[in-house]
């Protein structure tokens, strides 16, 4: 393409939109509104997901011990841990190390076990694991592997909750992407009839130039350019709206996150597409071009 | 300045109907470089059929168009605008752009062949100068008359320097005066080398200027005479024949009373 067919490109696209700003005006808000709920909704995600990581990253795993298990057992199946790619570091729990942390844990309340003769709590191996491990996938096969081994009892790593808190983010995703297709196709939808209304506003100029041999792209390159920038527009919109929402929520949740740079640039990069689909669709069934 | 000739455009056997009803039937004609051709009949007759035949906004039923190196039976979508940029069109209702000024509506032209600025500038300027409107190229549409808008559509047709100017009518919502002022900018354009192919139902134009004439009537050719002016023709030709000849034509009344119809016989 060559400089003098851009700058005629661009000087169209903006002649266009500037000719029509109440209209355009109007679908940018709708759509940046649209954009919006989604964008609240991913933002949710993003925020509940970055809580239960935090949590997770709390995450250990208790492998208990049978009652009588020697120093050297004790020795081998730390080593043995030690070895499994995904752990980060295993320590020895006594028992009695154990019932400190109890009781520690019980606070006020710890005069209630003061009656126990013995303690009931086993030696334990507490195993931190790598924090890109942390999936119930590996989880659940430590688990299976670990408990089968000479000297242990079982292995724990508080697995309901767990599993509870995954199935509660992947209900985010399911819910964010389902909200998110509904969105697309209503931008899609709210661009093709904001372009439909320039194009029939414009049907003699195309006629014209048409006759006098303008081709196809020629014509249709302006639109759907014009297209790409109100989604550009109605997603920056959608975002300013969002930052005044976070910077409300902030004063509550003082953890809560934005989304970073890089995931901004792709939604509003994706936004344009969606512009410049809509613009070509409503261009190509106006005009069959 | 003679110019070898060749033909530039031509219909062969072309038919075209809409449904069952027959806009042409069987045209064959064929225009060669530098001729002016006045394309008669009443309204209905087929002629703008014919020439959007010719520029190709709608396809022929039976036969071929040829336009240079275009031809009907071979074209794709994206080679029509290749064969609009090398044919110059002008219609009755002017077709400019309202919002762009008289400049900016002809240079469009050049823009879409792809010329660079400086060669826009220099042609539309030149072609401006041409036909009298240089004074105005910052003028919008709006502000100009009939016959004004029309001479700014003309110079759109014509700054490409094509090889044929098709002419629909283009006279019809001006008035004598101008009609006058309109053709002889047409001749000057034909005179410089380019083709003209212009319909018109205006009988009393065209024996007042007689280039050669085709007559169209319910879509078909029923006469494509050569002619000087008949005025000559009567003081400079003895041979009866001929003069029986002009004096029919003269008598030839194709305007829509159908009175004169009977006496028509097709070549």
């Amino acid at each position: 393409m060559s400089l003098n067919e851009f700058r005629y490109i661009l000087d169209e696209s903006m002649r266009m939109l500037g000719r029509r700003k109440g209209s355009n005006a109007v679908s940018i808000i709708i759509m940046g509104l649209s954009l919006l709920i989604l964008l609240v909704f991913v933002l949710g995600t993003l925020n509940i997901a970055a809580v239960i990581e935090r949590t997770a990253k709390e995450l250990r795993v208790y492998v208990y011990l049978a009652d009588g298990t020697d120093e050297n057992a004790v020795q081998d199946i730390q080593f043995r841990l030690l070895g499994i790619e995904g752990i980060e570091e295993v320590v020895y729990v006594p028992r009695e190390e154990a019932m400190d942390e109890f009781r520690q844990t019980l606070g006020e309340a710890s005069d209630l076990i003061d009656d126990l003769d013995d303690n009931p709590l086993p030696d334990a191996i507490r195993i931190k694991p790598k924090q890109r491990f942390i999936t119930s996938g590996f989880l659940q096969r430590l688990g299976a592997v670990v408990s089968e081994w000479d000297g242990v009892e079982e292995v724990r790593y508080g697995k309901k909750w767990f599993e509870r808190g995954e199935k509660i983010v992947n209900g985010f995703y399911m819910t964010d992407l389902g909200v998110g297709l509904i969105v697309l196709f209503s931008v899609i939808f709210v661009v093709s009839n904001t372009v439909r209304l320039t194009v029939l506003h414009r049907r003699r100029a195309i006629e014209v130039m048409k006759l006098i041999g303008a081709t196809d792209g020629y014509i249709r390159t302006p639109f759907i350019v014009e297209g790409a920038l109100l989604g550009a527009a109605s997603s920056l919109f959608a975002l300013g709206l969002l930052y005044c929402i976070f910077l409300f929520g902030k004063r509550y949740f003082s953890e809560l996150v934005f989304l970073e740079g890089g995931a901004i640039g792709i939604f509003i990069g994706l936004c344009s597409v969606l512009g410049a689909v809509g613009s070509y669709v409503a261009v190509r069934r106006l005009l069959k071009i | 300045m003679s110019q070898e000739k060749r033909i530039i455009a031509g219909v062969y056997h072309l038919s075209k109907s809409y449904g069952k009803h027959f806009a042409l039937r069987d045209i064959n004609l064929q225009i060669a470089n530098g001729e002016f051709v006045f394309l008669v009949g009443r309204s209905g007759a087929g002629k703008s059929t014919l020439l959007k035949m010719i520029y190709m906004d709608d396809y022929p039923t039976e036969g071929q168009v040829v336009v240079g190196p275009f031809v009907s039976t071979r074209m794709k979508r994206n080679t029509i605008p290749h064969l609009r940029r090398r044919v110059g069109i002008i219609f009755q209702d002017f077709r400019l752009l309202e919002n762009r000024t008289v400049f900016e509506n002809i240079a469009l032209a050049m823009k879409i062949s792809g010329a660079g600025l400086g060669e826009t500038k220099r042609q539309v300027t030149d072609i401006l100068t041409r036909v009298g409107l240089y004074h105005k190229r910052y003028d919008y549409p709006a502000v100009l008359s009939g016959g004004e808008q029309q001479r700014v559509a003309i110079a759109r047709a014509a700054v490409n320097q094509p090889a044929i100017l098709l002419a629909d009518e283009p006279t019809g919502n001006l008035d004598p005066l101008v009609t006058r002022n309109i053709l002889n900018l047409l001749f000057k354009i034909n005179a410089a080398g380019t083709a003209v192919l212009m319909a018109t139902h205006d009988l009393e134009l065209v024996r007042s200027f007689g280039q050669r004439i085709i007559y169209l009537e319910d879509g078909s050719i029923v006469k494509d005479k050569e002619m000087v002016y008949v005025g000559e023709l009567r003081e400079r030709i003895s041979d009866s024949k001929v003069t029986e000849e002009a004096e029919r034509l003269e008598g030839l009344d194709i305007t829509g009373d159908g009175s004169a119809g009977g006496d028509v016989v097709p070549d």
